[in-house]
């Protein structure tokens, strides 16, 4: 599949920003999907690890970009039971 | 599931004369009881829910069922340790201010019941 796109690319140069592009937005997709699948805010496994918004310590970030939010001086609000 | 917080280590008690005891526990309980006070000043001070870094997007759907388990759970485990459970109040004031009243009601009535879905 290489050799055939690296062909057609030698044959018409103005294939490479298409591709460039379609890697960058698929790459792009798919990095982003994954970060939201790893996150805490999911619950996989029901049995062993049931809340894992839990774990974290209050001042964990979870936006991939905080403008606003001063996350060192959060705390934990409730009592610990 | 919260870590439990043992705030007082099991620590085994040989002799049950009170100096021994407060030895061994007394340091740890002075630091519950400031706990609890400073509960419930933060109780009486309650104005509305603070910001929880873990729901920290638009929809708070899960801030208000996380803070209802936390409030059953929390007096759940304080009744079964014997310790008072008035600090459980500040979950309650939580879930009171985020969540629709038609909720809450609902699912009073089916723990009420023993119908209610999640683990409290």
């Amino acid at each position: 599949m290489f050799k055939l796109i690296f062909q057609q690319t030698k044959k018409h140069p103005t294939l490479i920003p298409q591709f460039f592009f379609m890697v960058l937005g698929m790459g792009g997709a798919t990095f982003y999907l994954m970060r939201l699948a790893r996150g805490p805010h999911i619950s996989w496994d029901r049995k062993n690890n049931p809340e894992p918004w839990n774990r974290l310590s209050p001042t964990y970030q979870y936006k991939l970009v905080a403008v606003n939010t001063d996350y060192k001086s959060l705390k934990k609000e409730g009592p610990d039971f | 599931m919260e870590k439990v917080a043992s705030e007082c280590p099991a620590r085994r008690v040989t002799k049950l004369r009170a100096t021994a005891l407060r030895r061994a526990f007394g340091a740890c309980v002075d630091r519950l009881a400031e706990k609890m006070a400073d509960m419930t000043e933060k109780i009486q001070n309650y104005r509305t829910a603070p910001f929880d870094a873990r729901f920290p997007n638009t929809n708070q759907t899960r801030n208000c069922y996380q803070n209802y388990l936390d409030y059953h759970r929390c007096n759940k485990a304080l009744a079964a340790k014997g310790l008072d459970v008035s600090p459980c109040d500040w979950y309650q004031r939580v879930f009171k201010s985020l969540c629709p009243v038609g909720w809450v009601e609902k699912w009073n009535d089916q723990v009420e019941n023993g119908t209610f879905a999640g683990r409290v």
